[in-house]
């Protein structure tokens, strides 16, 4: 709908967003970046708490101020309603029935005890897809349990595999934990929106971000099923633990790569070795699978990394076809002529703080009018609450200066 | 939730051409496959996709017996062909087909587009190069079939001076400014070790992308071109800390375990080997629990501590007070202890614990699955359940064209003489002729 006329993926989609904190709204975002109508329902005068979440806006203080908030809520709309008073859940109820979707991350019993379970809000609109995040899913022995993003890669299982072996298990930074919950709730709320195209009936989708971690490609599956096939249990790896692996010490920072035995020999070429491939310590790959052959690759690997500056490197690297990559800062990523050159930041204007350069959406359309990445800033707490509840319900002005004096809206 | 188990899955009737590799593309083929799209994976037997069906084609008794691989054989036998036995292969091809055609011959070409004639979706996310190589792009797969839907999942997307880079999804993160967020604080990056991170996110946001086009297609009776660079897609999982320093000007930097908001945060040792509880106490009430737990009430009463930026500025001592309570105690009585007082808190599971979990158990996570050539093993269930189908795995991993059968026959049509003729040419097998 904020994208305007173009006609997108999810155009002609309505949502029902009721989602809060960091993984709801960034799946919801991802479903107005391809061009659904997302309706964010924030609560009257405070709104999504992660309006005062930081980063802040020059570290200012407010509920127009959060940048993770703006980040997480382009091309939405706003509305406030109170869903713990009767008219606010009446209200509720009445848009439900115009929509295609409801998303909603509380924990499991509240849409219940609100009164707005699937059972109810499905009965007036049987194609509604109903998706419900948590953090451990609707059913089973944790469904009530507390997490934090912490916890959740924890639990999840891929942090046994990442850190030193010498170290605690490491957290993967950020807010990544949630953001991937919110990608794959974004990816099951599409998907049953086809089914619910096809057939005319909705669906409740339930996703625990403790399942959606032990089911991730992310070195989980593959350990699951070595486990299975050896008895053997990962852990996190030796740095440099694999022929021409590891993380390089530059002239100006770091430089990854990852080779194996298997493609040694263009590592050996980059490095000016290519004299060793000759050697039968060195000619096959079974030769190269030899323990001692690691230490002997990391003597020469490191005082030629230790010359080269981390652009060198990734030149070399790329001549040579090993796979690889500079360690960068994210005034790298926003120097980096690569990026620039596919215009992958944007500035985006918004009426309180002015233009705000944002990474665009992860993905681009290659429609002849569109790239489908165009971004309009996050709302304003409330800012499209009149507008929407004129156009799905017909609300008149009387009725929504009296709900906005009830504290309703 | 209610469960009238009738419904037909949400992908049911569209048929996917799948010439991924390794693990981004892959894994939205999976999700895609669970959800009852047919997915048939186009392979070649005049290729080995290195780290997509092994590291090397036949690895040898040393290269197996390796401890703790990342893709593994069953019993540490690579058997006769290795590529049907790999770990990490097993895992993500669940419920997909495999046939194989040699695309860098004609007759090769002319296949890919009769199965392009009958196909809903085309998806790939190799190197750019190799694609020009059999020719595949929009404009070939869109004039052949014009209602296509076609995702390309390049690393660093279709142009721009990195177009042909080799990378993994580590170093598509290290690229995007990930290690800026993830490390031991104080120490260097060789340290902090890698994730493969973008690759999980990279097909979870294809998965998204291949509904959204194929709701495009369904709408407006045209296919769509969709692309994504996985480095691009991985970067919007740090967009918040982006627009800090766009914004800002602010650099962020590596907190190791902990937390600006949550205090104290950490992983603490317990006992037996790499053994370790997460836990995060997110309000005062919850702090004072952990005091009480861990036998420090006094520090509950410590004004000292009774906030957040208070005990940010203790956390070292906090550390070392928890550690000396979680390193006598198992994991797992750690774990059902703090969640007992309302603390987040999370064993760090390993493959062990997630096999015994009983929460996983209860949500049906593990369904078993018998491959021709690996055995009977136990297989991640969908990411998420639904309250109106009543799904399971349909068959474990395809062997290399152990589909070929069905895809030149009964889908193209080929006789046995034909047939016949495409095996001596080089394209339909199951071992590679390299």
């Amino acid at each position: 709908m904020v994208n305007g006329s173009k006609i997108l993926p999810m155009s002609g989609i309505r949502v029902l967003d009721l989602t809060w904190h960091l993984a709801g709204p960034y799946g919801t975002r991802l479903l107005a970046d391809y061009g659904a109508d997302v309706i964010k329902i924030e609560r009257p005068s405070e709104g999504d708490p992660s309006r005062e979440m930081e980063p802040l806006f020059k570290d200012e203080q407010g509920p127009e101020k959060s940048l993770l908030y703006q980040y997480l809520n382009t091309n939405k709309r706003s509305i406030t309603l109170n869903l713990k008073s009767r008219e606010g859940k009446r209200i509720f109820l009445e848009l439900s029935s115009h929509v295609d979707v409801v998303v909603e991350n509380f924990s499991p019993d509240v849409m219940g005890r609100l009164g707005l379970d699937y059972g109810v809000l499905s009965s007036g609109n049987p194609g509604l897809v109903m998706t419900s995040i948590s953090n451990f899913g609707s059913t089973g022995p944790y469904k009530n349990w507390q997490a934090s993003e912490l916890t959740t890669y924890a639990m999840g299982g891929a942090m046994i595999n990442t850190g030193h072996p010498e170290k605690p298990p490491l957290y993967i930074g950020g807010h990544i934990p949630s953001f991937h919950v919110g990608t794959v709730s974004a990816a099951a709320t599409a998907i049953s929106i086809l089914g619910a195209e096809k057939s005319g009936q909705g669906d409740h989708i339930d996703l625990g971000a403790f399942q959606i971690w032990m089911g991730a490609i992310d070195r989980r599956q593959s350990y699951l099923m070595s486990h299975q096939y050896t008895g053997d249990i990962s852990t996190r790896p030796w740095p440099a633990s694999a022929l021409g692996t590891g993380i390089w010490q530059c002239i100006d920072g770091y430089f990854m790569t990852a080779v194996g035995v298997g493609l040694f020999p263009r590592m050996a070429n980059m490095i000016g070795a290519s004299d060793l491939l000759n050697d039968k310590n060195w000619s096959t790959a079974a030769a190269r699978s030899d323990p001692e052959r690691l230490d002997e690759s990391i003597a020469l690997i490191v005082p030629w990394m230790l010359e080269r500056t981390k652009a060198e490197a990734r030149d070399a690297a790329q001549e040579h076809g090993v796979y690889g990559g500079p360690i960068n800062s994210f005034e790298d990523l926003l120097n980096d002529p690569h990026f620039q050159h596919r215009e992958f930041f944007q500035e985006v204007d918004h009426p309180k703080m002015g233009p705000i350069t944002y990474p665009s959406a992860p993905f681009k359309l290659h429609l002849d009018n569109s790239k489908g990445n165009e971004k309009i800033a996050a709302p304003l707490l409330g800012e499209h609450t009149e507008e929407v509840l004129k156009d799905f319900l017909g609300t008149s002005a009387s009725e929504i200066k009296k709900l906005r004096e009830g504290g309703v809206i | 939730m209610v469960s009238n188990n009738s419904q037909p899955l949400p992908l049911e009737g569209l048929r996917i051409l799948d010439l991924t590799v390794v693990w981004a593309g892959p894994y939205a083929t999976q999700i895609f496959g669970d959800w009852g799209a047919e997915i048939i994976r186009v392979e070649s037997i005049k290729h080995f996709p290195a780290t997509t069906r092994g590291m090397v084609m036949r690895p040898t008794k040393a290269m197996v017996s390796q401890k703790g691989s990342l893709s593994a054989y069953p019993n540490r036998d690579p058997g006769e062909r290795p590529w049907n036995r790999t770990a990490s292969f097993n895992a993500h091809a669940r419920n997909k087909k495999s046939m194989t055609v040699d695309m860098t011959k004609p007759e090769g070409q002319e296949v890919f587009d009769e199965l392009l004639k009958i196909s809903d979706v085309v998806i790939e996310n190799n190197v750019p190069v190799s694609m020009d190589r059999i020719n595949v792009n929009w404009e070939r797969v869109s004039s052949v079939n014009p209602k296509i839907v076609m995702l390309r999942m390049p690393g660093f997307g279709l142009d721009g001076p990195y177009e042909d880079y080799r990378t993994f999804g580590s170093h598509m993160a290290g690229v995007v400014g990930h290690y800026s967020v993830m490390g031991y604080q104080g120490e260097l990056a060789d340290m902090t070790g890698n994730t493969l991170t973008a690759d999980a996110a990279g097909g979870a946001g294809a998965a998204l992308a291949l509904a959204a086009g194929i709701r495009y297609r369904n709408h407006n009776d045209k296919g769509i071109f969709i692309e994504i660079a996985t480095a691009e897609n991985f970067a919007n999982y740090l967009g918040d800390h982006i627009l800090d320093y766009t914004v800002n000007e602010r650099l962020a930097s590596p907190m190791g375990n902990r937390d600006i908001s949550n205090a104290p945060q950490g992983v603490y040792r317990c006992t037996g080997e790499d053994r370790w509880i997460a836990i995060s106490v997110n309000s005062d009430e919850q702090w004072e629990s952990l005091c009480n737990l861990i036998g420090s009430p006094e520090l509950a009463k410590d004004p000292e501590y009774s906030n957040v930026s208070g005990r940010r500025s203790l956390h070292d001592t906090i550390d070392q007070l928890i550690e000396a309570w979680s390193k006598g105690m198992d994991a797992h009585k750690a774990m059902n202890a703090l969640q007992a007082e309302g603390i987040p808190a999370g064993v760090v599971m390993n493959e062990e614990d997630a096999f015994s979990d009983p929460h996983l158990e209860e949500n049906g996570f593990w369904e078993t699955l018998e491959g021709a050539e690996t055995g009977k093993y136990q297989y991640a269930s969908t990411l998420w359940k639904t309250a109106s189908t009543d799904r399971s795995h349909k068959r474990a991993a395809p062997r290399l064209g152990e589909d070929n059968e069905y895809v030149y026959k009964e889908l193209l049509g080929f006789d046995a003489d034909k047939y016949a003729e495409f095996e001596s040419a080089g394209h339909i097998g199951m071992d590679y002729d390299i």
